[in-house]
């Protein structure tokens, strides 16, 4: 059995890896849902050009707002882990060499 | 609460526990054992401490529970288990495991192995006997250590005589397999959004996956990932043949065809009946109206165990 620690932090881990994946999966879902009409306006001689530029825009856009999602999970992770560190009562930690 | 959350911990280590040993998550559950709630060190000092009396009989039962469960699920509403019915009725020392179960059932089959040498190694007594209970998910890890036991001729397996299966998919369960065949479905269609939810259903753990086709070995496992059936899978690795096996069913109702189609409503009778080895008759026993979870705990399942164990061995 974990300590109570321990598993606050596979709970912080878990919720981490969880926001961070869907976010990742759902990113190719959008991106790839977008591309279809894409697909299709780019065989459009007269809109082409402009339809590959805003599909640019539209990807980079996408990559940027899960980009932050994932970048600001990040950053709380890190933060609870210090906080964790904090709480964690020194010597209790497991890999702590013993006397 | 402490028993809430442990089972809490047990269900998402059934559903992802691959997933968070693999990551060395902290909430991933280390196969140990539990007395009153709490690890029990394998030293002899924790054993005598927690089972005072365990000197007086040199006899165990393993009680290894199901999957997405804790030890938690022998407990009868009105108090007791069948570890402690059998340490009150026959004298058995009762040994409670907790394990990830959605780690293949092969690696959970090999940590049991060795939990168990270790077992006979630093136990207060010589062992005599030890009584293998199996619950589910629980009968199959329990045969695959024996396998690995009889495979690298680990000592404790002599002293296993009767081993006994409570709805156990001998054959694989069902409806892990029309999942599979879902998400391979799902997988097929060019669309982002089914796709996805192939996905999700493909991070089900390898316990899970592995009740499919009731696979003990890593090669089984290889073997599956070629090819998909619905059909009963022919099992390679049969009962061993130096014990003897007890293998208790249920049955959501008295109907036949009730009973055909939905089993103890997650594991057909066929299943929890067929041991890839002929039994005698009396060594199957099916209770009509008991659901799969019902036979974790249930007297009438009991008194059928008693009868068995207490047959006198030759």
């Amino acid at each position: 059995m974990s300590k109570p620690t321990g598993r606050w932090r596979g709970l912080k881990s878990l919720v981490q890896d969880a926001v961070v994946q869907a976010s990742h999966a759902i990113e190719e879902v959008q991106k790839r849902t977008a591309g279809r009409p894409f697909a299709v306006l780019t065989h459009i001689p007269p809109i082409a050009e402009a339809a590959r530029g805003v599909q640019v825009i539209h990807d980079a856009a996408v990559a940027g707002v899960h980009g932050t999602i994932r970048l600001v999970t990040r950053v709380v992770g890190k933060t609870l882990d210090v906080a964790l560190d904090v709480i964690e009562p020194r010597g209790e930690n497991e890999d702590d060499p013993k006397p | 609460m402490g028993k809430k959350l442990e089972l809490a911990i047990g269900v998402l280590n059934g559903a992802i526990g691959d997933y968070l040993a693999r990551t060395g998550n902290g909430l991933a559950t280390p196969m140990e054992l539990i007395h009153a709630g709490a690890p029990l060190a394998l030293t002899r000092a924790a054993i005598l401490a927690a089972h005072p009396r365990s000197h007086a009989a040199g006899r165990v039962v393993v009680l290894v529970h199901g999957v997405m469960c804790t030890e938690s699920i022998w407990d009868f509403p009105e108090g007791g288990d069948y570890g402690a019915f059998l340490e009150r009725d026959l004298g058995y020392t009762p040994l409670y495991v907790r394990y990830n179960s959605g780690l293949p059932i092969a690696e959970n089959g090999a940590a049991l192995a060795r939990l168990l040498q270790t077992l006979v190694e630093v136990y207060p007594v010589p062992l005599e006997e030890i009584l293998l209970l199996g619950y589910s998910m629980g009968g199959l890890v329990t045969r695959s250590a024996c396998h690995v036991a009889a495979q690298s001729g680990l000592t404790w397996l002599a002293r296993v005589r009767r081993a006994i299966y409570v709805g156990t998919p001998h054959r694989g369960a069902p409806l892990e397999r029309y999942g599979r065949v879902l998400a391979r479905l799902l997988h097929s269609i060019d669309d982002p959004y089914t796709q996805l939810f192939g996905q999700i259903g493909d991070m089900r753990s390898d316990g899970v996956k592995d009740l499919g086709d009731a696979d003990l070995r890593h090669e089984d496992r290889a073997r599956r990932r070629a090819r998909i059936a619905l059909r009963d899978p022919e099992h390679p690795v049969p009962l061993l043949p130096g014990i003897r096996h007890y293998l208790v069913a249920g049955a959501i109702s008295a109907e036949p065809w009730l009973v055909a189609l939905f089993g103890d409503s997650i594991v057909p009778v066929a299943s929890a009946t067929n041991g890839i080895l002929p039994l005698p008759q009396d060594h199957v026993h099916i209770l009509p109206g008991v659901t799969h979870v019902g036979l974790a705990h249930h007297a009438g399942a009991y008194e059928r165990m008693r009868a068995w164990f207490m047959e006198v061995l030759p």
